[in-house]
C-alpha cells in the first residue's frame, strides 16, 4: 500500500529508542576497550617495573613470575612496556580519527549540501587520495620528514579523511532529500542553521559508527608504519615497534613479538566490537525488518 | 555504453596526471638535499650550488614537475642516485616480482572469498557463516605484519616447512621458486580473505531479501536456481568493486609482507627508498603503484559496465 | 457475475491465523480468517495498511518470511490442503496453481535478465520445455497481455521498460503456467491512474477469457468495485465482513465498512465534510478482548469491548458485528463543518505566476560529450519540468492542482515558494515580484507564503520534539516572546486538534495522520495567507485521509488562507477546490472552476482522467482510454498531449501551440478542437 515506502524511509531517520536492550557485541566490546583503557591510564602506576630500563642480566627471559611475560632483548619487561605502549596505540587511534573527522566532516557536508562544482571538485580530490593505498599515503608524507609519533598520527589521520568526507557527503545527499530540509528553506533558514541544526543531528549515527570503527584501521595503520621505522622511534614501547624489534629474535625469544601482536589484536576486536554494536544501535536500517506488513 | 568506456579512461588519466602533481609536491618539500646526499655532507657550499643549479633544483618547483613528468611519460625516472642505476628499470623489476606475488595471492582471495561470503549468505546462520563471521574479525584485527610473524613463527619456526625469508627466481627451478612464495602468498591471503567474503556475504544477502528473488520463489523455481540465476548474478555487480578496492589493499600490504619476507618486490624498494630518501625512486614507485590502481579500477568499471544492462543498453523504452 | 454456487470452490481459507515473531513481542498477523473463492470467481480483500492483508498472498503461495508462523486453519486448493504439503510439493504447484502479482513492478523484476527470459523460465522448468521455446511461449504471453512489440519487450531488460509495460510483463509471467488461482497484491497501487485503468481492462479482459479464480488485495476499494465479484473486507487481523460487492457497497453492515465507503471523497458530492474514522489501529501484539473495531466505532455499546463477536452470516453475507440490527442502515457520523470566517472576496490575487518556466539539466557540459557514429558529438539531456505556466490563486481561494506523477505539479508548487529556482518567467505573492528578491527581503514573503508536504516521515526532523518543529518558525519570525513559545504550540496544536501533551513527542512517536497534522500546525504557525499543499494526503490511508481533508477544510474557512493544493487523485481535489487546474508534461492544459472542469467541455486528457477514476458508487459508463503512457517532458512545439491524445486531430498537434478555448469565463481549455467539439 501506498504507506508502505514512507514507513520505511522513516525508520532510517528514526532515532534509537530509549530503554532497547543493548547489543552483546557492544556490552563484550565496550568491556574490553574500558579494561585496556584503564590498564592504559593507570600504566605508570601499575606496570610490575620500569619500562624502559635496561638490565643485560635479565636478557631474554621467558614468562615467569617476575617478568610474566618476559623480558626483551634489552632485558626490559615486556609487560611494562606493553602497558605502557597501550596509551600510544589508543592516543594514534583517537588522535587519527579526530583529525580526519575534523576534516572530512566539514568537507563531506559541503559537498553534499552545495552539490555542483563544490562536490566535483572536492570528490574528485578525494578520489586521487583514494587512489593511492593508505600506507603508501602514509609512506609518502612521512617520508618528507623525520620519524615521530605526533606526526604518524596526522599522517593516519590525514589519510582517513577522504573516506570520512565521502561517506559524510552521501549521508547528507540523502538528507538534504528530505522534505524537512524544503521546511526549513521555506522558512529562510540560513545555510549554517540548516547545516548544522538540521543536517548534521541527523547524520551522526553513521558518522559515528564509522569513527568507532576508523580508530581500530587508524591502529593498525600507524602500527605497520611504526613496524616500517616511520613512526614511533627506539626506544619507544609502541607496539609496532615492538614487533618490528622483536623479529629478530623470533625463533628465541617468541614472547616478545607475540605479546604486543596479541593486545593489538584485542583492541582492534574490542573496538570492533563497539562500532558494529553501535551499528547496530544507532542505524536502524540494518535492524530487523518488523514483521507485520499491510 | 561507449560514452561510458570513455569518460572512464579520461578519468583513469586523471588521477594518474594528479597522483603524479600529489607525489612530486610532497616530495620536493623533502628536507633532505639532493646535492649534499650526492657530494656529501661537507661537501663545500659553491660546489653544492653549482650542482643544484646543474640538476635544475633551483628552478620553480611547476617546472622542475614538467620536467620530470615528461621524462616519466617516455619511461624515464631518470638514475637513482643512491644505488648509481637507472629508476625505470629496477622499479620495473621490482614490480613484475610484486605482481607476481600479488597476482597469485588475488586469484586466492577473489575465488575462495566470493565463494565463502556466497556459502555464507546462502546458508545464512550456519556453520560456513558463523566462520566467516569470527574469520572476519581476525581478519580485521590481525594486522599483515603480524600475521606474517605467526606465519614463519610456525611454518619456518616450528615445522620448518618453509624458509622464514627470501627470493628465489623461476630459473632456479619451479619448486625452489614456490618453496619462497608460499609463505608470504598464504599471509596475503589470511588477511585479506575476510575483507571480500565478508562484504560479498553482505550484498548476496541483500540480493537474496529483494522482491525480484521472492518473485522467482513464487514462479516455483528450484531454490538452487533461485539463488544461482536471480541473486548471484545481482550480487557479483557489487562484488566486483570489492575486488577492485581489495587490489589497492593488497598493494598496500606487499609493502609489509615484502618487507617482512626480504622479498625483492616494489614494496621493499619503496621503504628502502624511503629510508635512504632516495627521491626519484620513490617518485616512479609511488606513481607506478597509483597507475596500477587507476588501471585495476578502470577494469572493474568497465567489468561492470558490461554486465550491468543498465549500462550497457541505456534507457530506450522498447 | 455471480459464477455459480454449486460449483465446489477452487479456494478455501478456513480459520487461518498467522503469527510474527517480532523483537518487542509476538503479533497476530491474521486471527482466524474465512474466505472462498469459486471456480472462475473474484475476490477483493480490502484492508488499510497494517491489516494483514498481504501476508494472505503470501500464506497462499508458501512465501512467507521465516519469523512467520500458521497457528492453525487449512488452505485448501481444490480440497486439498496445502498446509499438510512438504515445501518440494508446494514449491511446484507455484506456477502452475497459483501465481503471484507483486505490488510494485519496479523491484519485482530481475534488473540483470531480459524479460522475456523471466516469463518463459517458469515453463522451462515446470513444463520442461527448451528456453527457446520458452521465449517464443513469452512473446505469446506478451502479445496477450497486450504488448504491441512482444518481440522486442521480451529482448528489453526491465529497466528499459516503462511501470505499466513493466507491470503488465509481470501478470504473462505469472500466468505462463495457466494457475489456477491469481493472486493479485496492490497490482496497481504504484502505478498512474490512467495506467491502472489499463491494468484492470486487461485484467478483467484475461479474467472472462481464461477463467481465472482472482484473489485481489487492495487498499483501493474503487479498484476492487471494479474487478471483483465479492468482498472482504479486513481489519486489524481479522475479517469484519464478506459479501457480495455490489450489495456490500449499497448497504454496508459493519461499522467499519460503513466509515471506510463514508471516508471516500466522491466526485459527485463535493463541500461538506468527509467521514473519518478517528484512532488507530489497535496493538496487534496485545488485541483487545472485545470487538477489534470497538474502540474506534462510533455504535459500540460495553459489551462490544467485552466479548468477542463470532461472524454472523446472513445468506451471501456475513459480518462480524454484535449491533449488526441496531445500527441496521444508520450512516457513519459525520462531524459538521467549522464555523466559516468571512471568506476573503476576490480580489487582487495573493498568488500570481505568468510564463513560469523550469528546465533541469540531467547531462549538461562535458556529461554531455556522447561518442557517435565515429567523433564526439554534444547530446546534452534535460527536462522541461515548467514550460510556461500561468497561474492566478485569489486570497482565500482553494486552487485544486491535479496530474500524474511527472508533469511537473510538485515543482511548480516549490517554484511558487522559491524553494525551487524558476528559469524563466516572474512570481507575484501579494502583489510583489519576488523572482529577483535575495534571501533578506524574501523572509516576509516567505512568513507569507508556507508548504505542507506529502510525505510526514520526511517532513518532521525526526530529532525535534513537536514543540522544536512548531515552535522553530514563531521564533524565527519573532512571532512570539519567547516566554510565549509554549503557549502558542500548545494553540496551534489545539487548532489541529492534537492534545497539547503531543508537544514532547518526536516523529516516530506518532502515526502517519498525526505527522500530517504536526506538519500542518508548522506551516500555519507563521500565519500565512497562502499554503502549497504537495500532495498532503496521498501517503496516509483512507481514513486518515478524510481527517485531514477535513482539518485543511476548516482551516481555510477559519483562517481564510489560500491553497494550491496538489493532488494526483481528481476525488480529493474536487472535493477541496474552488478552482481545478489540470496539468500535463509541465503545461496546464485545462482551468476552471470545479464544477466546470469536471463537466463538459473537457480537455481530452481532463476526460481521460476522469473516466479512469475507479468509482466506489457505480462502473463507469463510458470508457477513455490513453494510449502508452507519460513521457518525461522536453519542451514540445505543439500540444503536450498530442501523442497519446484519443481525439488527436492531424499535424497541427505536434506543430502548433493549442490556441486556449474559454466555454465559460474562468474556465480555459488550451486544444485545436473547437468548443463545441470538446463538448462531447
Amino acid at each position: 500500500m501506498a504507506a508502505a515506502s514512507p514507513e520505511q524511509a522513516s525508520r532510517a531517520l528514526r532515532p534509537a529508542r530509549a530503554g532497547r536492550k543493548l547489543p552483546l557485541q557492544l556490552v563484550v566490546g565496550a568491556s574490553i576497550v574500558c579494561v585496556i583503557l584503564a590498564l592504559a591510564l593507570l600504566a605508570p602506576l601499575i606496570a610490575p617495573h620500569p619500562w624502559d630500563t635496561i638490565n643485560v642480566r635479565a636478557r631474554f627471559l621467558a614468562p615467569n613470575a617476575t617478568y610474566w611475560l618476559g623480558t626483551d632483548d634489552y632485558g626490559r619487561d615486556v609487560l611494562s612496556r606493553l602497558l605502557v605502549g597501550a596509551r600510544l596505540s589508543i592516543f594514534m587511534g583517537v588522535t587519527a580519527t579526530a583529525i580526519s573527522l575534523a576534516v572530512g566532516i566539514p568537507i563531506g557536508l559541503a559537498a553534499g549540501f552545495f552539490k555542483g562544482r563544490i562536490d566535483e571538485i572536492l570528490m574528485r580530490g578525494a578520489d586521487v587520495l583514494l587512489s593511492v593505498p593508505p600506507i603508501l599515503l602514509g609512506l609518502l608524507v612521512l617520508a618528507v620528514t623525520p620519524p615521530a609519533l605526533w606526526k604518524t598520527a596526522v599522517a593516519v589521520g590525514f589519510v582517513y579523511i577522504p573516506p570520512m568526507a565521502r561517506l559524510t557527503r552521501s549521508v547528507t545527499l540523502a538528507l538534504a532529500e528530505e522534505d524537512f530540509i524544503q521546511a526549513a528553506r521555506a522558512r529562510g533558514e540560513s545555510t549554517a542553521y540548516i547545516l548544522f541544526r538540521e543536517i548534521l543531528p541527523n547524520a551522526w549515527p553513521p558518522l559515528i559508527v564509522e569513527g568507532s570503527l576508523r580508530v581500530s584501521y587508524a591502529i593498525l595503520l600507524a602500527a605497520a608504519l611504526s613496524f616500517l621505522g616511520l613512526g614511533a622511534q627506539p626506544p619507544s614501547s609502541d607496539w609496532g615497534l615492538m614487533i618490528s624489534e622483536a623479529r629478530s629474535f623470533i625463533d628465541n625469544a617468541p614472547w616478545i613479538a607475540l605479546a604486543p601482536g596479541f593486545a593489538m589484536c584485542l583492541l582492534v576486536i574490542g573496538v570492533n566490537l563497539v562500532g558494529d554494536g553501535l551499528r547496530e544501535t544507532l542505524d536502524p536500517r540494518l535492524r530487523h525488518r518488523v514483521a507485520g506488513k499491510g | 555504453m561507449t560514452g561510458y568506456v570513455l569518460r572512464r579512461l579520461v578519468f583513469a588519466a586523471f588521477v594518474v596526471v594528479a597522483v603524479s602533481m600529489l607525489i612530486f609536491a610532497i616530495t620536493s618539500l623533502l628536507p633532505a638535499n639532493v646535492a649534499y646526499l650526492i657530494l656529501g655532507q661537507f661537501a663545500p657550499p659553491e660546489q653544492v650550488r653549482a650542482l643544484e643549479i646543474k640538476l635544475g633544483l633551483l628552478d620553480p618547483i611547476p617546472v622542475q614537475y614538467w620536467r620530470w613528468a615528461s621524462a616519466a611519460f617516455v619511461g624515464d625516472f631518470g638514475v637513482s642516485m643512491l644505488m648509481d642505476r637507472p629508476v625505470a628499470p629496477m622499479v620495473g623489476e621490482a614490480i613484475l616480482r610484486s605482481a607476481v606475488l600479488a597476482g597469485i595471492s588475488f586469484v586466492f582471495i577473489a575465488v575462495v572469498g566470493v565463494g565463502l561470503g556466497v556459502l555464507a549468505a546462502v546458508k545464512r546462520n550456519g556453520p560456513v557463516d558463523h566462520g566467516v563471521s569470527v574469520a572476519t574479525y581476525l581478519g580485521i584485527a590481525v594486522p599483515e605484519f603480524f600475521w606474517s610473524i605467526v606465519v614463519i613463527l610456525l611454518f619456518a619456526g616450528y615445522f620448518r616447512w618453509l624458509p622464514a625469508s627470501g627470493y628465489e627466481p623461476m630459473d632456479k627451478g619451479f619448486w625452489t621458486w614456490a618453496h619462497h612464495i608460499v609463505a608470504p602468498v598464504m599471509t596475503l591471503v589470511f588477511a585479506h580473505l575476510a575483507h571480500v567474503s565478508r562484504l560479498t556475504r553482505s550484498s548476496m544477502l541483500e540480493a537474496m531479501q529483494s522482491p525480484y528473488v521472492t518473485a522467482a520463489r513464487a514462479k516455483g523455481l528450484p531454490e538452487r536456481t533461485v539463488v544461482l540465476r536471480h541473486a548471484l548474478r545481482n550480487a557479483m555487480l557489487p562484488t566486483i568493486t570489492v575486488l577492485a578496492l581489495d587490489v589497492g589493499r593488497l598493494m598496500g600490504g606487499i609493502v609489509v609482507i615484502e618487507t617482512v619476507f626480504s622479498y625483492p618486490g616494489l614494496g621493499r624498494l619503496l621503504v628502502f627508498s624511503i629510508q635512504s630518501r632516495d627521491l626519484l625512486t620513490l617518485q616512479a614507485g609511488i606513481l607506478l603503484v597509483a597507475a596500477v590502481y587507476a588501471l585495476a579500477n578502470l577494469a572493474a568499471d568497465l567489468l561492470y559496465a558490461w554486465l550491468n544492462p543498465k549500462i550497457r543498453y541505456g534507457r530506450s523504452v522498447a | 457475475m455471480a459464477s455459480s454456487t454449486s460449483a465446489p470452490p477452487t479456494l478455501q481459507v478456513r480459520d487461518l491465523t498467522i503469527r510474527y515473531r517480532t523483537p518487542t513481542g509476538t503479533i497476530t498477523a491474521l486471527d482466524s480468517i474465512s474466505l472462498a473463492i469459486p471456480k472462475g470467481g473474484a475476490l477483493g480483500l480490502v484492508g488499510e495498511s497494517g491489516s494483514g492483508k498481504s501476508t494472505v498472498g503470501l500464506a497462499l503461495m508458501g512465501l512467507l518470511p521465516s519469523e512467520a508462523q500458521v497457528a492453525g486453519g487449512q488452505l485448501l486448493l481444490d480440497g486439498s490442503d496445502l498446509l499438510a504439503l512438504d515445501p518440494e510439493a508446494r514449491r511446484r504447484m507455484r506456477g502452475p496453481k497459483l501465481a503471484l502479482v507483486f505490488q510494485d513492478p519496479f523491484t519485482a523484476l530481475n534488473p540483470s535478465l531480459r524479460v522475456g527470459a523471466q516469463i518463459g523460465e517458469g515453463l522451462v522448468h515446470h513444463r520442461g520445455i527448451s528456453v527457446s521455446a520458452g521465449l517464443d511461449a513469452a512473446r505469446r504471453l506478451l502479445a496477450e497481455v497486450g504488448i504491441s512489440d512482444p518481440a522486442a519487450v521480451a529482448d528489453a531488460y526491465p529497466h528499459q521498460l516503462s511501470g505499466g509495460m513493466r507491470q503488465r510483463a509481470l501478470i504473462a509471467s505469472a500466468l505462463a503456467c495457466e494457475p489456477e488461482l491469481l493472486i493479485l497484491d496492490e497490482p496497481t497501487t504504484a502505478l498512474d491512474v490512467t495506467i491502472e485503468a489499463q491494468i484492470l481492462d486487461l485484467l478483467e479482459g484475461l479474467r472472462a477469457k481464461r477463467g481465472l479464480s482472482l484473489l485481489f488485495i487492495s487498499h483501493n476499494l474503487g479498484v476492487v468495485r471494479r474487478v471483483c465479484d465479492r468482498i472482504a473486507v479486513i481489519y486489524a487481523a481479522r475479517v469484519v465482513e464478506q459479501g457480495p460487492t455490489a450489495a456490500v457497497f449499497a448497504r454496508p453492515a459493519h461499522p467499519y465498512t460503513k466509515g471506510l465507503l463514508a471516508a471516500i471523497p466522491r466526485l459527485s458530492e463535493r463541500r461538506g465534510r468527509l467521514a473519518a474514522i478517528p484512532g488507530r489501529l489497535p496493538d496487534l501484539a496485545a488485541p483487545p478482548p472485545g470487538c477489534i473495531f470497538a474502540a474506534r466505532c462510533p455504535f459500540a455499546e460495553p459489551a462490544c469491548i467485552a466479548e468477542r463477536m463470532p461472524m454472523r452470516e446472513d445468506g451471501e453475507r456475513a459480518a462480524r458485528c454484535r449491533r449488526l440490527d441496531a445500527v441496521g442502515a444508520a450512516p457513519w457520523p459525520v462531524a459538521a463543518p467549522a464555523p466559516h470566517a468571512a471568506r476573503a472576496e476576490a480580489g487582487a490575487p495573493i498568488v500570481s505566476a505568468r510564463g513560469l518556466a523550469k528546465t533541469f539539466h540531467l547531462r549538461r557540459g562535458l556529461a554531455a560529450l556522447r561518442w557517435q557514429g565515429g567523433r564526439i558529438v554534444h547530446r546534452p539531456v534535460f527536462v522541461r519540468a515548467l514550460d510556461g505556466v500561468d497561474l492566478d490563486v485569489a486570497p482565500g481561494e482553494v486552487l485544486g492542482l491535479v496530474g500524474e506523477s511527472g508533469c511537473g505539479k510538485t515543482t511548480l508548487g516549490r517554484t511558487l515558494l522559491r524553494l525551487v529556482e524558476p528559469s524563466a518567467g516572474t512570481i507575484r505573492i501579494d502583489g510583489r515580484d519576488v523572482t529577483g528578491l535575495d534571501a533578506r527581503a524574501m523572509l516576509p514573503v516567505r512568513r507569507m507564503a508556507q508548504i505542507v508536504f506529502q510525505n510526514p516521515d520526511s517532513s518532521l526532523n525526526p530529532r525535534k520534539t513537536v514543540r522544536e518543529l512548531i515552535g522553530r518558525p514563531l521564533v524565527r519570525f519573532g512571532l512570539a516572546a519567547p516566554g510565549d513559545v509554549a503557549a502558542r504550540v500548545a494553540a496551534l496544536l489545539d487548532l489541529v486538534q492534537l492534545p497539547a501533551s503531543y508537544a514532547e513527542r518526536y516523529a516516530h512517536q506518532m502515526s502517519g495522520g498525526e505527522k500530517q497534522r504536526v506538519g500542518i500546525a508548522r506551516a500555519i504557525a507563521t500565519e500565512p495567507k497562502f499554503l502549497v499543499c504537495d500532495e498532503p494526503v496521498s501517503a496516509l490511508d483512507v481514513s486518515v485521509q478524510a481527517s485531514i481533508v477535513n482539518l485543511l477544510a476548516d482551516l481555510r474557512d477559519r483562517l481564510a488562507v489560500a491553497y494550491v493544493f496538489i493532488s494526483h487523485d481528481i476525488s480529493v481535489v474536487a472535493h477541496l477546490a474552488d478552482r481545478i487546474a489540470v496539468m500535463y508534461r509541465g503545461r496546464i492544459v485545462e482551468t476552471g472552476p470545479t464544477a466546470a472542469v469536471l463537466a463538459p467541455p473537457y480537455h481530452p486528457y481532463t476526460a481521460a482522467l476522469l473516466s479512469a477514476v475507479p468509482d466506489v458508487d457505480a462502473p463507469k459508463r463510458d470508457r477513455i482510454r490513453l494510449k502508452g503512457e507519460i513521457a518525461a517532458p522536453t519542451g514540445s512545439q505543439g500540444c503536450v498531449f498530442e501523442s497519446r491524445c484519443p481525439r488527436r486531430i492531424g499535424d497541427v498537434c505536434a506543430t502548433a501551440m493549442p490556441p486556449t478555448r474559454a466555454p465559460a469565463p474562468g474556465h480555459a481549455i488550451a486544444c485545436h478542437l473547437e468548443t463545441e467539439e470538446l463538448g462531447h
